[in-house]
């Protein structure tokens, strides 16, 4: 492949695994009303279980994938069962509390995650099914593997959002009293829909893990999840499209800055900037982002 | 060897630098009533400016941490009149004040590590030896002395500020109902913003002791904040007295907690408490 094809279809692939993140997130801050600051911390868990099974346990990608799965939702159950108890501003910070101890997790714990040096040489995805054979070293195939992904999994969110689970979420986000008096329980909604979320966002960390074919716990810091909230509250809050939209954005963002050609290490610096200054701005100009349907 | 006797002046030392995000972030809570993320960054960016007329231009020491004192609550004044005030007038809600100071705490931070990069910066001088005094087997040093003194006499002024002057009931007054306390003719927004500038100044002392004591980092910040927000709610959100005595409870918890588990999870252990305390205890030691 030549550079300018190799370098679209990384930015691609980058797209993609944000758009899984920011799908996931939304469910829990725009459709439930939830802000959650600890996506990060998801990916974190989704990326170094794929990594850690399928390079010590020898278990396929998929397999890898799932367990990650499995892993973060449990966590997610326990998280999302202390998140319970609180709302608003105290919401925010136990999320916050939760990405900073995850990475502190990935960052200290040598014997599994081997802290700052990270995981090296995560498999790719290999798939042998009935004569086919298909070997994800190639970028385009992995690419299109995560579309594939990013494909179900908001076919899957726009399923949960349009249903009448997904009804029940924004009216525990409009009025959580209200809709207790009709006899639905928030605190089981609330808790399903953040346990839907953890695993969706493993599934961007199982992708990263994977198409770096390295994980190291620098991913997975605080600035991620307040990014992947960006991305999601400037496309806007509780519609998909949007999530898309606004990972879309954010993702090109940096490359355009590298045009303009700031170096490497104030770019990347300068990225961080414009999102502070991006979330600072909708918030006094447009809190509902570009397509949102809630405003926080 | 007796490691009691340290493990309780590191708590005490730890405790003050706390103290001065824990008090001063409850003031601005008090008066603003949302949780501002980028309280930390300011403290630290308050300890940036002091590095750099101390280290980097060699002024004297003690102007030196006045100027990023003066600068940081400059930064936070200037902040509360060009982003929470306008906030406050299209009356938004404490949660988009919170995502914004977010967005404050994200691009602030990033500044501070285009200017001072990202590594460690000490502000004590390693050329001139730190006197060291011993208490029961245990050390301190001049340095931390100053900072203990300083977050007593600090903790003290604000309490009696805020119990004798009219800016105190003013501030007491917009807490309790904003637009009644408009009603009776207290300048709101000029009360917030005062608060605003004294908080932020407090906080750098913080950044400022920080920057003596271990050294200085950009992404402390939002740490700092947390142990200062822990430390806050432990002790009762919004009152003063109650956010310095939970600076203590905190770090003699987590200093301790190395009897059971090893170091690098003090972290874990601080968080852990504050779940335990907004579970069982929300309102904190001191009721408001």
């Amino acid at each position: 492949m030549n550079y300018t094809v190799y370098y679209i279809v990384h930015l691609l692939t980058m797209f993609s695994i944000y758009a899984i993140l920011g799908v996931s997130l939304n469910l829990v801050v725009g459709y439930t009303g939830l802000v959650s600051v600890t996506q990060a911390a998801f990916y974190g868990i989704g990326a170094y279980a794929t990594a850690l099974i399928a390079k010590t346990a020898g278990f396929g990608f998929f397999s890898s994938m799932l367990i990650g799965v499995i892993v973060a939702g449990l966590i997610g159950l326990l998280i999302g069962l202390v998140l319970s108890k609180f709302r608003d501003d105290y919401y925010v910070i136990v999320t916050v509390g939760f990405n900073i101890i995850a990475y502190g997790i990935f960052m200290n714990w040598h014997s599994l995650t081997r802290g700052p040096l990270g995981i090296v040489a995560v498999p790719r995805p290999k798939i042998d099914f009935l004569g086919l054979h298909l070997d994800f070293n190639n970028n385009l195939l992995f690419l299109a593997l995560v579309l594939v992904f990013l494909a179900l999994i908001y076919f899957l969110a726009r399923f949960i959002a349009k249903s009448s689970f997904g009804r029940v979420l924004k009216a525990i986000r409009e009025d959580e009293k209200a809709i207790q008096v009709f006899g639905y329980n928030a605190f089981y909604f609330k808790l399903a829909i953040f346990v839907i979320s953890a695993g969706m966002a493993a599934v961007a960390g199982s992708f990263f893990a994977s198409y770096l074919r390295f994980t190291s716990p620098n991913t997975f810091v605080l600035m991620e999840s307040v990014l992947i909230l960006s991305m999601i509250i400037l496309g806007g809050l509780a519609n998909l499209k949007g999530s898309l939209l606004g990972a879309f954005i954010l993702v090109l963002l940096p490359e355009l800055m590298r045009f303009v050609g700031f170096p490497n290490e104030i770019a990347a610096e300068m990225r961080q900037i414009v999102y502070g200054v991006i979330l600072v701005l909708l918030m006094i100009y447009k809190p509902s982002g570009i397509m949102g349907e809630y405003k926080l | 060897m007796n490691i009691v006797p340290q493990l309780i002046l590191n708590s005490i030392i730890a405790g003050s630098i706390i103290a001065f995000l824990a008090v001063s972030f409850n003031l601005i809570y008090g008066a603003t009533r949302f949780f501002n993320m980028a309280h930390g960054t300011i403290a630290i960016f308050g300890g940036y400016i002091a590095f750099f007329f101390f280290k980097t231009l060699g002024w004297n020491m003690y102007l030196s941490a006045i100027l990023g004192i003066l600068a940081a609550g400059l930064l936070g004044y200037i902040f509360d009149r060009i982003i929470y005030l306008p906030l406050r007038k299209r009356k938004a809600s404490g949660m988009i004040m919170l995502v914004a100071s977010i967005g404050v705490f994200t691009a602030l931070q990033s500044l501070i590590q285009i200017f001072f990069t990202s590594e460690f910066q000490t502000l004590s001088d390693i050329s001139v030896h730190d006197r060291l005094y011993t208490i029961f087997g245990a050390t301190i040093t001049q340095t931390q002395i100053y900072i203990l003194i300083m977050a007593f006499i600090v903790a003290i002024c604000l309490i009696i500020f805020l119990k004798y002057t009219i800016f105190g009931k003013a501030v007491k007054a917009i807490s309790d109902d904003e637009e009644v306390a408009k009603i009776v003719g207290i300048n709101t927004n000029k009360i917030i913003g005062l608060s605003f500038f004294i908080g932020s100044g407090i906080a750098a002392i913080g950044g400022i002791a920080v920057g003596f004591d271990t050294g200085l980092n950009p992404t402390m910040g939002m740490k700092l904040l947390l142990h200062g927000i822990s430390a806050a709610i432990i002790g009762g959100v919004g009152s003063v007295y109650g956010a310095f005595i939970g600076a203590f409870v905190l770090t003699f918890v987590a200093n301790f907690s190395i009897f059971w588990i090893s170091g690098e999870w003090q972290e874990a252990v601080a968080f852990v408490l504050l779940i335990i305390f907004l579970i069982f205890r929300p309102r904190g030691i001191i009721k408001r």
